[in-house]
């Protein structure tokens, strides 16, 4: 019955408590897959900020007997209870707990005010997620207790936007039974970010890890706006088979004054160099082979690595889905089933061209 | 002024070599010249200079090796095995150099009748590997023995003992001696290059098929992963650094021993005074029984007199015992572990292996991979006992018979003899056993000979001076010979390069040079540039190695090195091998390190990449 369980206390078997999302963070830290750290605020804080916080009855009532395709009455429910939602404090054994676990991660990041990232988490996996979950609330670089709760009421909130709702009705699926959790997660302040693939894009290869890293945010990798430094890495040898250092002349950074992100001029001195150190890199690859190995096909991966936390606990996976474009081809015999005999005889008979 | 593009290199006909080379020819066997009555042909062939075998002039005794592996590598390949589309390699010499060429392929209807022969020859060696690599084992030794104990005559005696004139005459005396101990040192020779091949072309044939199929597989696999999959740890070429280990070992765990053999004195006065001691006497014992045949091995390739050997140079062996011992003393462990060295190596075989993910490809992996692991030690076992242990043998002759020219004073030095041919060697001994018959007061052409030798030397160190061109001739339209792809990597890539060379103005305005990534990781630091072999004793610890290429007795050096970077030598190469076991960069096979590159260059090795960049040129 715990408002607040750290990512590393949960997993698969936790998503009725924490939802599906936070519930996979847990499963990633259990494969020995670092991701930002962070905590869950679980369905039973939910279900007791509504019973302690004496607004039950009123948010049952609201929605009863509606009909989904009267929209004027359901929107007219649905912001009702969004704004009783939002609008009743907290009660303090929640808010305590939640309190004192966003302090702990403060104490651990070794930074005050932590900026985090607050995103709800469904708990019903038998039916669209976000259909379910309303909103799929993700508030970016929050910072501050009285901040990160508000948030986290704004995800519960989300609950019952009016798709929400209406499908629910529609699916015959009793308020009263759809649960939601709250995941609050460190927000990278990355010195070096970018993508990794579990094999080479260009050609397919299975044993390389691909890899493109940028300065500072990996907005600039995912979105282009920067040229890369790009690796090629192999799996089992672990060496590098090519490595390119590319001019980076921008940067995305998080701004504290304005709360958000912002592009920077990369200092000359930094343009060319190199934004991986060794030990980085041969971590990066690391934590690949674990992902897809988790999964069990190839995998595209978002990562970064933490200015304040020390290595190798600051090199984090942020996201991690199947690669698309080579898993998609079917997998064909590149040689086919031959016996020693039939390929030396093919090697022997070979010629190779100069020109 | 517009640069035109070059797309073949000098015509062998018209080619000319600096004048302080004149008279190299007549060094050589006319045979291996590019000759007038060959010249259509020879103007349409590929011919590029072979650094692995002769990195250096040629003096023209060693020649006698090309001679013998032009006819053995190729006749395997044409006439034996019969590799369908491929042909032998011809070779021929250029201003004390040796060039060679892969024949282009034969007639569609001759590859179709090799291919029949092919077949049924092929894979009966690949399906009983073992025992034919025990007898042959068994075949070499019996030939180095037979070697060994040609009797070579110590000299000419003023008579002919008693004992060889009664009760009966012998019937053959000194002077045929010493023409039939030439002759059978030169036969023996011969049947030694032939053993050599016997398996070694299908070696690399199924060398080539395997990492094929891992490219196919895996397209951008790197050459040392392959590498690593198919090196064996139990092979006759580590076995002499082994032995110094053990030796070593040995040293330390005895009494009053180390302390001898770390003392600055030279290899007799510590082997005195260990004879003096119970635990020294021990250890000699132990060392007698490793020198044979484990000592016999070359300082260099093998391919060289010059080069010396641990035996005829015991301070070597000694000074990387002393070395060991020291290593001992602080406490660190010298031997590898072979066993971990195979285990690690099956790790990485299962780690590729279960990145597959078909069960077709999967069988197809496992059948390519047990072809090339049934029979690929001897890629690695037949160069200790060929090049090393046989070649040393036969050094150790031919000085015997130097002896006996130097005593008759036909020679100056005992190592003069390595300044004639082959075919020469029989008339100097014919003309000084026809003196010794004729009686006494007979003169001979001895200074005509000294002179020759003084000559010869004198041409040797103008080559040495020399850049020979890196080819000649035109470059093929392909390539089928397996040796010509595995060993020295001719690729299109490579020949571009070459023919770039031919362009550049001087070495000195190259500061990148580029060779097989063949050992991961990156550094930097002082070349050392060693294109005599028997200089490696100038080699300073954290020194970045540049030299032609490298072989067994380097070994001990790898420990002391920061990186190694070679002129010569791919995939499997020897320095590719000792680098990656000891974790030291390396880039192999630049075609043009020890050109480029000057000794106190700071210059940078990249072994993911390849790449080799003078940082800071020596001032």
């Amino acid at each position: 019955m715990d408002y607040i369980l750290d990512f590393s206390e949960v997993d698969r078997s936790s998503t009725p408590v924490v939802g599906g999302k936070n519930a996979s963070l847990g499963e990633l830290i259990r494969a020995g897959i670092r991701v930002p750290p962070g905590f869950a605020v679980t369905t039973w804080s939910y279900l007791d900020f509504l019973e302690k916080g004496g607004i039950k009855e009123k948010v049952w009532q609201l929605l009863e007997g509606l009909d989904p395709e009267d929209v004027a009455a359901l929107n007219q429910a649905s912001q009702s209870v969004r704004e009783l939602v939002l609008s009743t404090p907290m009660p303090s054994e929640i808010r305590d707990s939640l309190l004192s676990a966003y302090e702990t991660l403060c104490k651990r990041c070794g930074v005050s005010q932590v900026p985090v990232a607050v995103r709800s988490s469904a708990t019903a996996e038998d039916l669209p997620t976000a259909s379910f979950a309303g909103q799929q609330d993700t508030y970016l670089w929050i910072q501050g207790v009285d901040q990160v709760c508000e948030r986290v009421q704004r995800c519960w909130a989300s609950l019952f936007t009016p798709r929400a709702v209406s499908y629910r009705i529609k699916n015959k699926f009793p308020h009263e039974k759809v649960l939601i959790s709250v995941g609050v997660q460190k927000m990278v302040n990355s010195k070096t970010a970018g993508v990794m693939f579990t094999l080479n894009p260009i050609d397919g290869d299975l044993s390389k890890v691909v890899i493109e890293a940028a300065w500072g945010l990996g907005e600039t990798v995912v979105s282009g706006s920067v040229n890369p430094d790009k690796f090629v890495v192999d799996k089992v040898l672990m060496e590098a088979s090519e490595k390119s250092v590319s001019t980076k002349h921008i940067q995305c950074v998080y701004d504290p004054s304005a709360g958000g992100v912002a592009e920077l001029e990369v200092p000359e001195q930094l343009q060319k160099q190199c934004c991986l150190e060794e030990r980085e890199l041969v971590e990066l690859v690391s934590l690949a082979k674990k992902i897809e190995d988790h999964y069990g096909i190839p995998m595209d991966i978002e990562w970064a690595i933490d200015k304040d936390i020390s290595f190798p606990e600051n090199v984090f996976i942020v996201q991690a889905r199947p690669e698309t474009v080579w898993t998609q081809k079917k997998r064909e015999p590149v040689i086919g089933g031959k016996s020693g005999r039939q390929l030396l005889m093919e090697q022997a008979m070979k010629r190779i061209r100069l020109h | 002024m517009a640069q035109e593009q070059t797309n073949r290199f000098p015509d062998p006909h018209e080619f000319k070599v600096p004048k302080e080379l004149e008279g190299w020819e007549e060094m050589y066997p006319a045979h291996h010249l590019f000759s007038k009555e060959r010249a259509e042909w020879e103007k349409q062939q590929f011919w590029y200079q072979d650094k692995i075998h002769a990195p250096e002039p040629l003096p023209p005794l060693d020649h006698i090796f090309q001679e013998a592996w032009q006819i053995a590598l190729s006749q395997y390949t044409t006439r034996v095995f019969c590799i369908p589309p491929a042909q032998g390699i011809a070779q021929r010499v250029v201003g004390c150099y040796l060039y060679i060429c892969a024949i282009a392929p034969p007639p569609d209807e001759v590859i179709a009748e090799k291919a029949k022969r092919f077949e049924k020859r092929v894979f009966y060696v690949f399906e009983h590997y073992d025992e034919l690599w025990d007898k042959w084992l068994e075949k070499f030794k019996a030939l180095g023995e037979e070697m060994a104990a040609v009797k070579v005559p110590e000299e000419l005696p003023e008579f002919v003992p008693d004992e060889e004139v009664l009760p009966v005459p012998r019937g053959v005396y000194v002077s045929y001696d010493l023409m039939e101990a030439f002759d059978k040192l030169v036969d023996l020779m011969f049947k030694g290059w032939q053993y050599h091949f016997e398996m070694l072309n299908l070696t690399y044939l199924a060398y080539l098929m395997f990492a094929d199929v891992c490219r196919k597989l895996f397209p951008g696999i790197s050459e040392s992963a392959i590498g690593k999959m198919v090196a064996g740890a139990h092979v006759s070429m580590f076995k002499p650094e082994e032995e110094l280990c053990r030796l070593a070992r040995l040293a330390h765990n005895s009494r009053g021993v180390s302390e001898i053999l770390k003392k600055e004195a030279s290899v007799e006065e510590k082997l005195e005074e260990l004879k003096k001691i119970p635990d020294g006497r021990a250890w000699i014992e132990e060392y007698e029984k490793a020198k044979d045949p484990w000592f016999y091995v070359s300082c260099g390739s093998g391919w060289l007199h010059h080069e010396g050997s641990w035996i005829t140079q015991p301070e070597i062996p000694f000074e990387y015992i002393k070395g060991y011992i020291e290593r001992l003393e602080n406490g660190e462990t010298i031997e590898r572990s072979l066993d971990e060295i195979d285990k690690q190596r099956d790790r990485i075989v299962a780690e590729y292996r279960n990145l597959i993910k078909t069960d077709e490809d999967r069988k197809a992996f496992d059948e390519a991979y047990n072809t090339i692991r049934t029979i690929y030690r001897y890629a690695e076992d037949h160069l200790f006992w060929v090049e090393h242990w046989f070649h040393t043998i036969w050094f150790q002759k031919i000085r015997e018979l130097g002896a006996l020219l130097v005593r008759h004073d036909m020679l100056n030095e005992v190592d003069d003899i390595f300044m004639f041919n082959r075919y020469e060697i029989p008339e100097l001994l014919t003309e000084l056993s026809t003196a010794w018959a004729l009686g006494v007061g007979i003169p001979t052409r001895a200074d005509y000979y000294k002179a020759t030798v003084d000559k010869r030397k004198k041409i040797l160190d103008a080559a040495k001076k020399w850049n020979p061109v890196p080819a000649l001739g035109v470059p093929p339209e392909e390539v089928a010979e397996p040796f010509t792809i595995m060993l020295w990597g001719i690729t299109t890539d490579k020949v571009k390069e070459w023919l770039k060379g031919v362009d550049a103005p001087s070495a000195e305005d190259v500061d990148e040079i580029k060779g097989f990534a063949s050992s991961a990781g990156v550094a930097e630091g002082p070349a050392r540039v060693l294109k005599l072999l028997k200089d490696i004793t100038e080699l300073q610890p954290g020194e970045i190695l540049v030299c032609p290429s490298t072989n067994p007795s380097w070994a001990p050096v790898f420990t002391k090195i920061k990186a190694a970077v070679t002129d010569i030598g791919g995939l499997t190469s020897h320095a590719a091998i000792v680098c990656r076991e000891y974790g030291v960069p390396s880039v192999t096979g630049t075609g043009v390190a020890t050109q480029v590159i000057k000794t106190g260059d700071i210059i940078k090795v990249d072994g993911d990449t390849g790449l080799v960049t003078i940082v800071k040129r020596a001032s």
